[in-house]
């Protein structure tokens, strides 16, 4: 009966004349202006609390303020020194590559973790309560937690193993630092993605699984060629909304090494907040200029790729 | 109806004419200070050793003011510079003065106390350490208060029961610590995961002990955009020396010193688990809870073989000033000047173990820290390394990294290229 009533309905009209028709009329109704009034607060709001500080943040990134007081004008020279300036470059490299280790960690486990959730296991729904614990605790306070367990079981444990190279904190190990940081931080983000992951393997058919293993498709095989593509929406927006997190890492480092040892772990935010607090603000405004060009270039790219592929 | 009504519109007459009153009272609050509107006055103070003191003080100070003063008690020093970009700061800051603070007034936000230090007879010495850094030309923005002396911290017990004398030069400090290290004791508790005790303590003794730090860096302010590795003050050039002596130094620390923090540093220290600790007097209060009766001297780290060139740390722990900003500078001058009365403000050096500042201070009472009693009086001191470079410029984790192994040369150099990029701009 659907079939019916639907095939005449396309068929008679072309597709395209079909979908602007309803819009056109739609432009003008007199639910328009209701509607924008529910927008007004937000947008309000926004402008108020994001754009306006945002704006004015740019501005100062023109002048030599330190937040408050009299200043002068100094044209682009905050971002001719931003470039050349190695902290910051460093920092900016610490940041992207922690960005994309942590990324890559947590999907993988997070992904596992929903497979094994979702799969006719017992105890499924206690299990996921517990996974998902980290997720509502303080970041800072897990951090201060690991810092603990990182300077004194861990290297206890290793001295006892008889592992040398983990005898001293890894904390206080330049090179090794950042991984301490990417396990915290993605302790901490993987309850989210898996959650995520959850409701996306809730949404492939069953009967696939089903007609699939009639077929004789391995599970293996089910996952490569049936779940992933289907459920490649949502590993998407995990993967560039994690990366986007993790960009903004500032608690979870704070807690665990301070940026140190040296200035191994500084992370961008930190060198961005550091301005404010220490009267350097004008070149951190730069920074922090930067730092949004390069998060909103990511959005629209999550925006543009999303388009089609989320609407799962 | 007409009843109801009637009723209601009395009553938004007389809401809005308690509304009125209300904001007449204001004013004349605002304008005269007295009556049921009183003028708020923030007192920020940095130390949270010092809040039941100074709410005790505050306390002497109403009593004085019956009834004319809203007075607001505030630690809350995170929000400083929030509080001056929002153009609302405290109406008297009691706060620790470093180059941090300095840029508050170089920027003009503090107003000018000169009437007020003509009558603090602050000594002479402790004014200069003022003008070290950064001033406003034509202004005395801040009046010190207290001033905390820091050398290093050793355990008498374990010196005596080693024969040991208090050494003098550099080498008398070496053979100390290797007559420990031989007999088994740790000779230096370093807490090198906090690069702040890094600083203050390693850093700020052994440079502060080999040259003159004032000069080092008011020579370095005159390079401006000059400054750099190579220039004839720098970094790299004039911190070298030291800083090697200071690995040499580091080297006694205790295994695994690299992930050990202040509090660990303290317990350990209260408890004799090393002869000597590189603190400020922050840490006695911290190491008499542990240990009440830890039987701790102070003495300056030598660091050159003239007994002579020894000096002691020292910094404005607590300095006054009042901004230009302040809503309520009448009643924030009055509480200033009640707090820089002698019978106020040497009670309050004894109580937190700080050192007077004016020319006619007592000296401390205190018996560890008489022992740089006499320093203080020839004003053989200087103000660390740590309290003279922005911190924009992460140098606690520079002088981490170079203890904790970087390359001295290249993270020297580093700095000095922070440093000569925030000159150029």
């Amino acid at each position: 009966m659907t079939t019916t009533v639907e095939k005449p309905r396309t068929g008679s009209v072309p597709s395209g004349a079909a979908r602007t028709g309803p819009a056109r009329a739609r432009r003008r109704p007199r639910g328009d202006r209701t509607h924008l009034l529910f927008l007004l607060p937000a947008v309000a709001l926004f402008t108020l609390c994001i754009t306006l500080p945002a704006a004015v943040g740019i501005f100062y990134s023109f002048t030599d303020s330190i937040g408050f007081g009299e200043f002068d004008f100094v044209g682009l020279n905050n971002y001719q020194v931003l470039f050349s300036d190695p902290g910051i470059l460093h920092a900016y490299g610490f940041t992207l590559g922690f960005s994309l280790c942590t990324v890559l960690v947590v999907n993988v486990v997070a992904l596992a973790l929903a497979l094994g959730l979702t799969s006719a296991i017992r105890a499924r729904t206690a299990l996921r309560t517990i996974f998902v614990v980290p997720m509502v605790v303080s970041q800072i306070i897990i951090a201060y937690v690991f810092q603990f367990v990182f300077t004194n079981p861990l290297p206890a444990l290793a001295q006892t193993l008889g592992i040398g190279p983990l005898e001293q904190s890894i904390l206080v190990n330049p090179d090794l630092a950042w991984i301490s940081i990417v396990l915290v931080t993605a302790w901490q983000a993987i309850p989210q993605a898996m959650l995520i992951y959850t409701a996306g393997l809730l949404t492939v058919p069953k009967d696939l699984y089903e007609a699939s293993s009639i077929d004789g498709a391995t599970p293996r095989r089910q996952l490569t060629t049936i779940t992933l593509p289907l459920i490649s929406g949502f590993v998407l927006i995990n993967m560039i909304v994690g990366f986007k997190d993790f960009l903004g890492a500032y608690d979870i480092i704070v807690g665990l090494t301070d940026g140190g040892p040296g200035t191994a772990t500084r992370s961008i935010t930190m060198a961005i907040f550091s301005g404010f607090q220490n009267g350097d603000y004008a070149y951190q405004m730069a920074n922090a200029t930067i730092f949004f060009l390069i998060t909103l270039t990511i959005a629209l790219v999550q925006l543009r790729l999303t388009r089609g592929k989320a609407r799962v | 109806m007409a009843q109801t009504s009637r009723e209601t519109a009395v009553g938004r007459r007389a809401v809005l004419g308690a509304l009125g009153a209300g904001a007449l009272a204001g004013l004349t609050g605002c304008v005269g200070g007295i009556g049921s509107g009183t003028p708020q006055v923030t007192f920020l103070q940095s130390k949270p050793e010092a809040i039941s003191y100074f709410g005790d003080l505050l306390d002497t100070f109403r009593a004085e003011h019956p009834g004319d003063l809203d007075l607001v008690h505030s630690t809350n020093v995170t929000t400083l510079s929030a509080g001056f970009a929002r153009s609302n700061p405290p109406d008297l800051g009691c706060q620790n003065y470093n180059l941090e603070m300095a840029r508050f007034q170089e920027r003009g936000a503090l107003s000018n106390l000169s009437d007020v230090a003509e009558r603090a007879n602050i000594a002479p010495a402790v004014q200069d350490l003022v003008d070290q850094y950064p001033t406003y030309p034509g202004r005395t923005s801040v009046i010190p208060y207290s001033m905390m002396g820091a050398a290093v911290l050793y355990n008498r017990e374990i010196f005596a029961e080693h024969d040991l004398e208090v050494p003098t030069t550099y080498s008398e400090f070496l053979e100390v610590c290797d007559t420990l290290q031989e007999a088994g004791v740790t000779p230096l508790y370093s807490t090198l995961r906090d690069p702040w005790t890094i600083a203050q303590g390693l850093v700020d003794y052994s440079v502060g002990g080999s040259i003159d730090v004032a000069d080092f860096f008011s020579r370095l302010r005159g390079l401006g955009p000059d400054a750099g590795p190579d220039a004839e003050v720098s970094f790299s050039r004039n911190f070298r020396e030291p800083l090697e002596k200071m690995l040499t130094i580091a080297s006694y620390s205790q295994p695994g010193a690299a992930s050990r923090g202040y509090g660990d540093g303290n317990l350990a220290f209260a408890t004799g688990e090393a002869a000597m600790y590189f603190q400020g007097p922050w840490a006695l209060a911290e190491i008499e809870k542990t240990n009440p009766d830890a039987p701790v001297g102070v003495f300056p780290l030598p660091m050159t073989e003239d007994p002579a060139d020894r000096r002691v740390r020292v910094n404005l722990d607590l300095a006054l000033w009042i901004p230009e900003q302040a809503s309520a500078p009448e009643p924030a001058s009055e509480l200033l000047e009640f707090l820089i009365r002698p019978e106020i403000a040497d009670p309050y050096n004894k109580a937190l173990n700080g050192f007077g500042v004016r020319a006619d201070a007592p000296p401390t009472a205190d018996p560890r820290l008489k022992d740089i009693q006499g320093y203080i009086d020839d004003a053989r001191f200087y103000q660390g390394v740590s309290t003279a470079i922005p911190k924009t410029i992460p140098y606690e984790n520079y002088f981490q990294a170079i203890v904790l192994g970087q390359n001295l040369e290249s993270t020297l150099r580093t700095l000095d290229e922070d440093w000569a990029r925030r000159a150029r701009r």
